[in-house]
């Protein structure tokens, strides 16, 4: 049912207000990990774009493995949650999936579920 | 009767009737489903537990009966054997996942479906609550409360977690079972269970009953107090009654007994103290308490009996928990169900004091390992990109740091020979990588390392201890100068996700402007180690390997590479640290290029080795929670004259005082004992043995321990000790190349 794959993309840790004031390729899904941390998934050349920044680190990014998740995916994925997923859409949560560290980008009824790459192999057995 | 109506107990077909237990035909078979004691038929008991389809421990008397269904009754003495299992693949993590947990929220749940459940739920229900009923003659048996409250179910198909927002305990009142001698025979049920055979058309014999009859069963009730219970092959033959002082015997072969209720009230007391959990009928009822028992068995679950109390009495258990504990009796299959109210009786008798029941504790019945575990993760265990790679080299891995290693991939010491006389790769992914960045990044990195940084010139790099506050040793590793204001920290694969938010924490706390990226995962890094290691790396297109503590970003492979020149095995090596996902490529690259020349994967198993003939410490495994750099004998990473850096202080303060301990190193002749041995100096243990490793190439063993007694060894203690038996003799590492030639070479 789900097909992992690596996501490539683009790491970026500058100050909030620098990261705040990028101006996105198209097609570029845009995760905040944190305020001053983002993951721009499809993004694959880091010297593309600009970062009001200059001790900003950018860096070629595929140390992640995930797959969108229709409805049905989406809920199989929630039973093997114990916190309560977000209201709003979008949203980006983070906490264990299946005991393992994961995150969950919440786009309207579907979703992006992600996980570092090392945990991927895991996460997947346990929720196939 | 159709052949598919039949169970097979012990291997022997038994048939059985419609809406039957398992129990009942067993009973119907005129046999008993365990080899005794007396039967309730309601769940109360541990006297009906089998074995069911491979599960022990199971209450027949609440197990419908099913075609095919295997049951294995349970030895008379002793517990059931175990299953065997398969030997599990220590490659994976262990998922638990046969028993699904499904997570409900409900307003009001009642537990019992009898007349006070009932009751219940209809005055609930007329005050406008919604209510979950749960029974086990639903199919919901539930087995334990939690505050909160939560209801955990048992149910066929998955275990149920229920968040209610109250919770009523309409469990009623189990029925009194009787402690005389003869009490385990065969042929003794309680009045309800024998209303229960008997509306089974099973044939009860010569029926007698002790107590309250029960209504519509033909019996004999005889008058009196039940004194013993007599019997011939197991099996009850008469029963003993006395009445103003004369035994009056009766014979029989079903004895009912009616000799009162308790409430069963053991849920609700798993959550005793939320007022959201209430108790209603029987169940709540405060029944008087049975005679103080004299003899017999009082605990058929563990067959505790009347004498067995009264030892544990005379030891000094004096309290209801105390008895329990002491003597086992209410830990076992029915956790108080049947001996509960007689424990108390003795207790009471003994001290003239009742005591309240004891504390209940889920589960309330037996369940399984896997639903128990339902929905519990073990640990998770990562994975590096090479993972596949190292099972297809016939890699043993192990878990380390959070990780799955190689172990070895089959002959460790032709490991440890690729390292040092040809080339070796080593799967080093799993060390912590962390970039800083940022106009106050030397300041952070001053203030964090006792080793000077502002002086580390770019594309140099310097190894690096990290102390805390009080001067102990928390974690090692590089720092790679990358620009004026940009560093890349390296730290120990299992010290990385603390050292990060060590990191992470200070620079918030001093409030210095850097950038903090964590790449561990993201980044996968390859150790190219040996004397041949630069000319396999000028083959894969590095055409200048970097010097000695040089470092900087390449080719390699055509793979983009930070290629770091450091020494943890004593022989040239580059950790080459590249994007996970071209590291299988890179590998195999390096795999082919190096065939020629020998090149073997090392697992860490040569690796502790090769850096314990050069004396280097791995962290946690020699050093210890207080180990500071003095007592590691790593002065020579301290820089006191520095300003100011974490630890500084304490380490100035330790330095006044006397040290009691401290990392040695030992040689040995023959085999290096085992990690962990104790090392004595004239028949008292001074220390132990912290790495240990018999040297292929020095012929000796060899090894860092630690003394934790002075006078110390070059300071007016003995330069030998013994260590398995034998002298080993302390000698300052590294044991191997001490001028650091290959190193460097």
């Amino acid at each position: 049912m789900l097909a992992p794959e690596t996501l490539h993309g683009t790491r970026i840790v500058a100050s909030p207000a620098a990261l705040d004031a990028v101006d996105w390729p198209e097609g570029t899904t845009v995760l905040r990990f944190a305020p001053d941390d983002m993951f721009a998934i499809g993004l694959l050349d880091p010297d593309s774009i600009s970062v009001a920044d200059e001790s900003a680190i950018v860096a070629a990014e595929s140390g992640y493995v995930g797959c969108w998740l229709d409805h049905a995916g989406l809920a199989h994925v929630v039973a093997h949650i114990e916190w309560p997923l977000p209201i709003e859409r979008p949203a980006l949560a983070q906490g264990f999936v299946a005991g393992v560290p994961a995150k969950l980008y919440l786009v309207g009824t579907s979703a992006l579920l992600l996980t570092n790459a090392p945990y991927a192999d895991e996460l997947w057995e346990r929720l196939s | 009767m159709s052949e598919s109506s039949r169970i097979i107990v012990d291997g022997r077909l038994i048939p059985f009737e419609p809406g039957d237990s398992v129990a009942l035909a067993v009973l119907r078979a005129g046999e008993h489903p365990h080899h005794g004691g007396t039967l309730c038929l309601a769940g109360d008991c541990p006297n009906c537990v089998c074995d069911v389809d491979g599960t022990a421990y199971v209450r027949t008397c609440q197990t419908p009966a099913t075609p095919g269904l295997v049951v294995r009754r349970h030895p008379a003495v002793g517990a059931p054997a175990l299953r065997p299992v398969p030997q599990p693949n220590v490659t994976r993590t262990p998922v638990l996942a046969e028993v699904a947990v499904r997570r409900h929220d409900a307003d009001l749940v009642v537990i019992g479906a009898g007349e006070s459940g009932i009751a219940a739920v209809g005055a609930a229900e007329a005050s406008g609550r919604t209510v979950t009923m749960l029974d086990a003659g639903d199919g919901n048996e539930v087995v334990a409360i939690y505050s909160g409250p939560t209801v955990i179910v048992r149910r066929a198909d998955a275990m149920v977690h229920i968040h209610a927002h109250d919770i009523v305990v309409a469990t009623g009142a189990a029925e009194l079972h009787p402690v005389c001698p003869g009490n385990m025979l065969i042929g003794i049920v309680t009045a309800r269970a024998a209303l229960a055979m008997h509306a089974a058309g099973i044939d009860l014999g010569n029926v007698v009953a002790v107590g309250e009859p029960p209504y519509g069963v033909p019996c004999s009730v005889v008058a009196g107090t039940l004194v013993r219970i007599e019997g011939a092959d197991g099996i009850v033959t008469s029963v003993v009654t006395t009445d103003d002082g004369v035994e009056t015997t009766t014979a029989c072969t079903t004895l009912i007994i009616g000799l009162g209720l308790a409430g069963r009230d053991l849920l609700s007391r798993m959550a005793a103290d939320d007022a959201s959990v209430s108790l209603v009928g029987p169940a709540a009822q405060k029944f008087a308490l049975p005679p103080c028992p004299t003899e017999g068995i009082v605990c058929p679950c563990s067959k505790v009996t009347v004498v067995d109390l009264q030892g544990v009495w005379d030891r000094g258990f004096q309290q209801l928990e105390l008895v329990k504990r002491a003597s086992l009796c209410g830990t076992g299959t029915c956790q108080g169900g049947v001996c509960g109210p007689y424990l108390r009786s003795f207790v009471s008798d003994r001290s003239g004091l009742t005591p309240e029941p004891f504390t209940a504790r889920p589960a309330s019945r037996q369940i399984t390992l896997a639903e128990a575990a339902a929905d519990v993760y073990t640990d998770v265990f990562r994975r590096s990109p090479l993972h596949d790679e190292h099972l297809a080299l016939g890699a043993q891995l192990d878990r380390f740091g959070g990780w799955f290693r190689p172990w070895n991939y089959g002959d460790h010491v032709a490991e440890y020979w690729a390292v040092r006389e040809a080339v070796s790769l080593g799967d080093v992914s799993t060390l912590g990588k962390l970039v800083v960045s940022g106009p106050d990044s030397v300041e952070l990195l001053e203030r964090l390392y006792p080793t000077t940084v502002a002086d580390i010139k770019v594309g140099r790099s310097r190894y690096v201890l990290l102390l805390n506050e009080r001067g102990h040793l928390i974690d090692d590793g590089m720092i790679c100068r990358e620009s004026e204001t940009r560093f890349v920290l390296t730290f120990t694969s299992g010290g990385a996700a603390n050292a990060e938010m060590w990191v992470r924490d200070w620079a918030e706390t001093w409030g210095l402007r850097v950038h903090i990226l964590d790449q561990t995962m993201s980044l996968a890094a390859i150790n190219v180690t040996g004397p041949l290691a630069s000319l396999l790396l000028q083959r894969v297109g590095l055409a200048d390997p970097p010097k000695f503590l040089q470092h900087r970003h390449d080719v390699v492979a055509g793979v983009a590479c930070h290629v770091m020149r450091l020494s943890f095995t004593g022989e040239a090596s580059f950790e080459l640290h590249h994007r996970a996902d071209r590291s299988v490529e890179l590998w195999r690259a390096l795999m082919t290029a190096g065939r020629d020349l020998g090149i073997k994967p090392h697992g860490l198993q040569a690796l502790f080795g090769l850096r314990l003939e050069k004396g280097h410490v791995i962290v946690g495994m020699d050093s210890e929670m207080d180990s500071t750099p003095t007592r590691l004998n790593m002065d020579w990473a301290v820089k006191m004259s520095k300003p100011d850096f974490l630890g500084k202080s304490a380490l100035a303060r330790i330095a006044e005082l006397p040290n009691e301990r401290r990392l040695f190193g030992f040689t040995i002749p023959g085999d290096a004992p085992t990690e962990g041995s104790p090392i004595w100096i004239g028949g008292s243990i001074v220390g132990h043995v912290a790495s240990s490793f018999t040297s292929p190439l020095l012929g000796h063993g060899v090894m860092l321990g630690w003394i934790k007694h002075r006078p110390w060894p070059g300071d007016g203690g003995p330069d030998t000790v013994q260590i398995d038996g034998r002298t080993a003799t302390v000698a300052e590492p590294p044991f191997y190349d001490p001028e650091g030639r290959r190193a460097r070479s």
